[in-house]
């Protein structure tokens, strides 16, 4: 069988000489690369597409090894493997130290706030919109922070249902 | 036995709703079930109507319409009122439709009991003492041998207690969202298509009369949350009380929220969850166009399952005829199965 998928890299000498190594190690062949280095995402990495076959086990191993090495896989046959979550804050935003809260979001492994739109009003509380990036099955942790940052800062959350 | 003899308690809306739906389905019932419905006594706060060889259901509504009270019936009216007509007349089926009093559960808990140890049956649209001791009350009807249905407690006319226990009863209920409460829908629905204010909107409900004029129980998800402990219990096998829900109503969500959402193809819906690790009522985003986008005063469920994944119902989640519907749907299964 055959999958495509989408690998971030670092922009570093040797990253892609790195990530192909598995492939062939563990009984798969390599069967297209797109490495375009002029393209960065948002986080300053660059997208490797690979499309790769072999027997459906050493598949999986060479998965499991990618993520060993600490490469994010960003997609797999299309299915998009980074969750995005929209949340609203609804409090004294800005007065409760903003930047920390981006921060705090933001240092979560995997964890990337990737847009953020706020309404101010005057002195009233303001209320403001965040997309948030996450890695699959970071969701909870994502949640969690926002909770505990939403009691601490006296806001009020409105999460995705 | 081909005659079910029922007494109305609490004669509001709902109660009025039974008799004009009675009045209409009667002889339907007697067709499906073989039984004859006799409305032997009916109730509201301070008097009631009382009559062995049953009442005229029309003329109930009517009586306590024209003269605001159910002493007022020609020849039979009377100034027993709670618990004393229970032992006023020979009776099988208390239909309990008191207020729902989320304090002490108060007349509703009391009037179940009595009519549990009298070894009758009761049909409930109260919530009250089902959020705040679910267990001791349906357990109580267990050992006295009756029946206890309270379809009618949670979406009005929606179906989703009877329509999960039966309909999907090969599959475990792994959780449920929905949107239990139809005045707040309203009012964010509305918030959404004009962009207004929520105390603008809160009022203009209030004058339509689809708020109350002390919205409380409404706005701050209290009701909500009453359904929630009722779906935990009925449904999930979770013994929860009214304490253990997470509550955050929607008189803080501003059109500044609801604008913001929007721009992300998102509205705001007040949505109640019940799962194992989570019974929570509180604001949330939903997607446009997904299940939970439904407006007005419509109420909604997804039931989300092992083996048939999603399902979900839509109805209407008040109004008298709807909620006495599922009175009514509750009163022919206990007259199909016990006669």
């Amino acid at each position: 069988m055959r999958i495509n998928l989408v690998l971030e890299l670092m922009d570093t000498p040797g990253q892609l000489l790195k990530a192909l190594e598995p492939v062939s190690s563990l009984g798969a062949n390599l069967v297209t690369v797109i490495h375009k280095r002029d393209y960065k995402n948002k986080k300053g990495n660059v997208p490797v597409q690979l499309t790769i076959e072999g027997e459906h086990e050493d598949l999986k191993k060479v998965v499991n090894r990618f993520e060993e090495l600490g490469f994010s896989i960003i997609e797999m046959d299309s299915v998009v493997l980074k969750e995005r979550i929209t949340t609203i804050f609804h409090g004294h935003i800005v007065d409760q130290d903003l930047r920390d809260t981006v921060d705090r979001i933001n240092e979560l492994e995997d964890v990337d706030i990737v847009a953020f739109d706020i309404k101010l009003n005057g002195e009233e509380k303001s209320t403001a919109l965040i997309n948030i990036e996450a890695g699959i099955g970071r969701k909870h942790a994502v949640f969690d922070k926002i909770a505990e940052i939403a009691e601490e800062k006296d806001l009020l959350v409105i999460n995705e249902v | 036995m081909d005659e079910c003899k029922v007494i109305i308690m609490g004669f509001g809306s709902v109660g009025q709703g039974v008799a004009n739906a009675l009045s209409m389905k009667k002889d339907l019932i007697k067709d499906k079930t073989g039984v004859n419905v006799k409305v032997v006594a009916a109730a509201d706060s301070s008097s009631s109507a009382i009559c062995q060889d049953g009442l005229d259901e029309k003329l109930l509504v009517e009586t306590k319409k024209e003269k605001g009270k159910l002493s007022a019936y020609p020849e039979y009216g009377s100034d027993k009122n709670g618990a004393d007509v229970l032992d006023a007349v020979e009776y099988d089926c208390l239909i309990e439709a008191t207020p729902t009093n989320i304090v002490d559960a108060q007349p509703a808990l009391s009037l179940t009991l009595k009519a549990f140890e009298q070894g009758k049956d009761v049909v409930t649209s109260n919530k009250g003492h089902l959020a705040l001791k679910f267990r001791e009350v349906t357990e109580a009807a267990k050992k006295a041998g009756v029946e206890f249905k309270y379809e009618a407690s949670v979406g009005g006319s929606m179906p989703i207690i009877n329509f999960t226990k039966d309909t999907l009863s090969s599959c475990k209920i792994e959780s449920i969202k929905g949107i239990l409460n139809g005045t707040t829908n309203y009012i964010l629905s509305r918030m959404t298509a004009e962009g207004s204010e929520y105390e603008v909107i809160l009022k203009e409900s209030q004058e339509l009369g689809i708020a109350e004029t002390d919205p409380t129980q409404d706005v701050e998800g209290i009701d909500a949350a009453c359904k929630t402990v009722i779906l935990a219990n009925s449904l999930l096998g979770i013994d929860a009380t009214y304490s253990d829900v997470k509550v955050e109503g929607i008189s803080k969500i501003n059109s500044h929220a609801i604008e913001l959402a929007k721009k992300d193809d998102y509205l705001i819906k007040l949505i109640a969850e019940v799962s194992p690790d989570n019974l929570q009522v509180s604001p949330r985003l939903v997607k446009r166009g997904s299940s939970y986008d439904v407006s007005g005063t419509l109420n909604m469920a997804t039931i989300k399952t092992d083996l048939a994944d999603e399902v979900s119902v839509i109805g209407l989640g008040a109004g008298s005829l709807e909620t006495a519907s599922a009175m009514l749907t509750d009163l022919i299964s206990i007259l199909k199965t016990k006669y």
